[in-house]
């Protein structure tokens, strides 16, 4: 039993980052109107972003968030001024194989300038033992909960409260009305788009922590279980989204628990299939961001 | 004439909008019918709801004695009606022939092992879509565009290629989106005439249009929508005379003589 | 330009277009004379083997419109399928490649039947994953692929009581193949169903509204496409003699992917250009071949800013345009219509 509950709460765990990824997802596929390719190569970049910060500014995870969180943004950036701004009218396949293009050329650059290697994350956080309850969990996993939550709470805020966020909102759900409101969809498709990648740099950041490994082809099994996730709530709602990244974690870690370590991405697979099965829109009936 | 098209209490409801509500309608074979209505009456929804693009949330239909409920469109145009769209839905990059050909896809009978060894039934095919194709473009004056690009004709072209497109699949009904829109008097008139010899020639047709003059002159029946819901149904002169038809137009008020006026 | 070089040919009296098509047979059937090493056979026969590979990706992605992304997945269905049959089970190479085909396209299918019905992103993903997937298994089950050991030892085929092994040699089966997918394919093209195909491409509503049964027909396109992937796979496992699951990685499905993006989709020809692209660069980038992938990467982009449909990719479809038409969105399942 005890057993059991170690393994919900490492999926918990793991599934608040998954949450946390595919909250990023959403979020840019909400607002761009197009899915994207790139976004577990944007996850990697995180992971490396965090531990040169970590090397450079020492083993605080707050600032490693943030200097993830602002690499990654200005990834975002990038990918937009390639794949995006120039496309945005066009016929959606144009823009989807652009981000093909740039996570081939993401990750085959982190390869050659990174090595292809795994290595080893510092450790970040003490290695202390916390019971709550019946439950015994590890601060680092309290940790990667406290941020995950956090930044869930802030992103939900973001879009409700704050006059830029209820402007993507808005472009989110219809450019040409946004548009003709007066919103400057280019720059609110930007933004999402920076907000979403660097939420995919924390992410990146707090599953080499937990793992203390990263590797420059992590991205592509990541962002898989991202769109995965995502899925739950048809691609734009992020609470379904973050929800299917938290079924996802505890489905993967109970998943190999009974089998093996090596299967764990057919579990995620066997997710996606089963929800494409089952309930293939997801969860969301309208279209745009919903918080 | 037999009953060909009948709509019994229709309706389709997006979320709390309620498009079409509650719409009853018969075509008879045979008829020019019309469908009119103010903007946003959910005249296309209804076009929508009978080709099969939406699934009514209440309310039944058949065609031909077919149930059309839960039909796909494809199979709908199996069964035999055809349709245009709104904002014209030709295959632009396509030559005309090239369009017109797919429109023999029901009428054809290729499957892949046809394809890959020219059997007999291969041959047929691409001879009679040959043969038909070049007919169907003749009929509407279109031969000598057949080799041009779709979407380099102007837009009445367009229009009619549309038509004929549709009228390859040998339809019992075509479905007609606002065939005038973008028309100027001249192309009206003679699309309404070729709408007439249509009907003529055996098709029954419905159309959606907003030009009264087009629709009184060629429909001998005409329905009515108006926020989703059937304001009338009958011959011209009686939608002309209905006193829900002209309220719906032309606002509440008084009717002087035949015209209603603003108070 | 492929246009104009055909139309010059036609016009041309029959018997000199007769001379320079047996000319140029003859020539194609003697290549392995004149080019002896087997260092440029090699290449050779891997342009053959992706004219066929990238030639069937291109059925699926150019001329309906979908867009798979994982065709290593079936690459390595039909390649482990005749590593299998003809080195455990002792099958005649030739025997297993309808297998290998078969399979592999039912596989395919019921991998992607669930995606038809939903906008056209899902299906991408789920190739990815299937792909993915398909190596994670070969990796993992032992007992059927040699896990991480692969399988060895793929007996050579037997054609005229001869093995054919070396690359001089396998050259002609490549060949055979490449030109029997080109033949059929561009039968099948050119008859209802290759049309029924393109209608569902440029504009799927209408395409419906024409009797154009949409699930059928994108089954039948994505199991094709996948049938001929698998019996490239099928033909390439005695050629390379060892097969494991790291020829099936993600990247080669970029490699692929790249090759119908950047010699062009909607075309029979542009698989085959591209092919020729893409290996010869593999072979000139070969000392700096870490930049394969960031040079295949950047092409892509390149192409879609300024030739979307590729190299000579159909210019006459939908695949070239990457400028207008927000309703474009909808005639590519991306999204669904709503009208009022």
């Amino acid at each position: 039993m005890d057993y059991a509950i170690s393994i919900f709460v490492n999926g918990i765990v793991q599934g608040s980052i998954y949450a946390l990824m595919a909250l990023g997802y959403s979020v840019i596929v909400g607002i761009t109107g197009l899915v994207t390719f790139t976004h577990g190569e944007v996850i990697m970049m995180g992971a490396f972003a965090s531990f040169y910060v970590f090397e450079l500014f020492g083993n605080n995870i707050l600032i490693g968030a943030v200097g993830s969180f602002i690499v990654c943004g200005i990834l975002g950036i990038i990918i937009y001024k390639v794949c995006y701004e120039r496309f945005l009218a066009a016929p959606r396949h144009i823009a989807l194989i652009c981000t093909i293009g740039a996570s081939m050329m993401i990750k085959n650059l982190a390869q050659i300038v990174f090595g292809p290697n795994q290595k080893p994350m510092m450790g970040i956080v003490k290695n202390q033992l916390v019971k709550i309850g019946p439950v015994q969990l590890s601060v680092l996993q309290l940790v990667i909960l406290a941020i995950v939550l956090i930044l869930a709470l802030g992103l939900s805020l973001f879009f409700s409260k704050t006059k830029y966020g209820v402007a993507m909102r808005a472009v989110s759900q219809d450019k040409t009305a946004a548009s003709l409101m007066g919103l400057n969809v280019n720059a609110n498709v930007l933004l999402g788009n920076i907000i979403g990648c660097g939420l995919a740099g924390v992410a990146g950041m707090l599953i080499s922590v937990y793992y203390q490994a990263f590797q420059a082809t992590m991205g592509g099994p990541l962002g898989m279980k991202a769109f995965s996730a995502s899925v739950l709530g048809g691609l734009t709602d992020s609470r379904f989204a973050a929800l299917g990244g938290l079924f996802l974690g505890i489905i993967e870690n109970f998943g190999i628990a009974v089998s093996s370590a090596s299967f764990r991405d057919i579990f995620a697979f066997i997710f996606l299939i089963l929800i494409l099965i089952l309930k293939p829109q997801g969860f969301s009936k309208k279209g745009g961001i919903k918080l | 004439m037999s009953a060909l098209l009948i709509a019994k209490n229709v309706s389709k409801h997006f979320g709390g909008l309620k498009a079409v509500d509650g719409v009853d309608m018969t075509i008879q074979e045979g008829d020019i019918f019309g469908i009119i209505g103010p903007n946003g009456a959910g005249k296309t929804t209804f076009f929508n709801i009978c080709s099969g693009v939406y699934k009514p949330t209440h309310g039944e239909i058949t065609f031909d004695d077919h149930s059309l409920v839960g039909q796909k469109p494809e199979q709908i145009a199996r069964l035999g009606m055809a349709r245009t769209f709104q904002n014209i839905r030709l295959f632009k990059y396509m030559s005309v022939l090239d369009n017109i050909f797919i429109g023999f896809q029901t009428k054809t009978r290729t499957e892949l092992t046809d394809a890959i060894l020219h059997t007999a039934t291969y041959k047929d095919d691409e001879r009679l879509i040959r043969e038909e194709g070049l007919k169907v473009l003749d009929s509407l004056g279109l031969l000598p565009f057949k080799d041009t690009k779709a979407g380099n004709l102007s837009y009445g072209m367009q229009r009619k290629v549309e038509i004929a497109r549709a009228l390859a699949l040998g339809p019992k009904l075509l479905l007609l989106d606002e065939p005038a829109a973008g028309m100027n008097q001249q192309e009206k008139q003679e699309l309404m005439r070729f709408v007439i010899d249509l009907n003529k020639k055996g098709y029954t047709i419905a159309l959606i249009e907003h030009d009264m003059r087009f629709v009184m002159n060629s429909c001998n029946r005409i329905l009515v929508l108006n926020f989703g819901q059937k304001i009338c149904e009958g011959t011209p002169e009686e939608v002309r005379e209905d006193k829900g038809v002209n309220e719906a137009y032309f606002g509440k008020g008084l009717l002087v003589g035949r015209k209603a006026v603003a108070v | 330009m492929t246009q104009k070089l055909k139309a010059w040919f036609m016009g041309l009296p029959k018997a000199l277009r007769i001379l320079i098509a047996a000319l140029l047979i003859v020539l194609v059937l003697l290549v392995p004379r004149f080019l002896t090493s087997s260092y440029i056979m090699g290449i050779v026969c891997r342009i053959l083997l992706y004219c066929t590979l990238a030639g069937s990706l291109n059925v699926i992605n150019g001329y309906t419109g979908q867009f798979s992304i994982g065709h290593a997945g079936f690459f390595a269905v039909g390649c482990y399928t005749t590593a299998v049959l003809s080195s455990h089970y002792g099958w005649n190479f030739w025997f297993t490649l309808p297998i290998a085909g078969i399979l592999t396209a039912i596989i395919g299918l019921l991998v992607a039947l669930p995606t038809f019905r939903m906008t056209g992103i899902y299906l991408s993903i789920v190739t990815l994953g299937f792909s993915e997937i398909i190596r994670l298994v070969a990796l993992n089950w032992t007992g059927l692929t040699g896990g991480p050991l692969g399988i060895k030892g793929i007996p050579a085929p037997q054609f005229l009581g001869m093995n054919v092994r070396r690359a001089g040699d396998y050259y002609y089966i490549f060949l055979l193949f490449a030109v029997l997918f080109l033949l059929i394919t561009a039968r099948v093209l050119k008859s209802r169903i290759g049309r029924a195909w393109m209608s569902i491409r440029e504009d799927q509503q209408a395409a419906q509204s024409l009797g154009v049964e949409l699930v059928k027909y994108k089954a039948m396109n994505f199991a094709y496409g996948a049938f001929w992937a698998g019996l490239a796979g099928a033909i390439y496992a005695p050629y390379i003699n060892y097969v494991d699951s790291n020829t099936f990685t993600l990247d080669e499905g970029f490699n692929i992917l790249s090759m119908a993006i950047i010699g062009g989709m909607g075309t029979l020809g542009g698989p085959v250009l591209g092919s020729f692209v893409v290996n010869i660069l593999n072979e000139l980038l070969r000392p700096v071949s870490a930049y394969r992938l960031v040079v295949y990467g950047l092409l892509i982009v390149v192409m879609m800013w300024i030739r979307p449909q590729g190299l000579i990719g159909a210019s006459d479809s939908m695949l070239a345009n990457n400028r207008t038409g927000l309703d474009l969105l909808e005639r590519l399942g991306f999204k669904k219509r709503k009208t009022a």
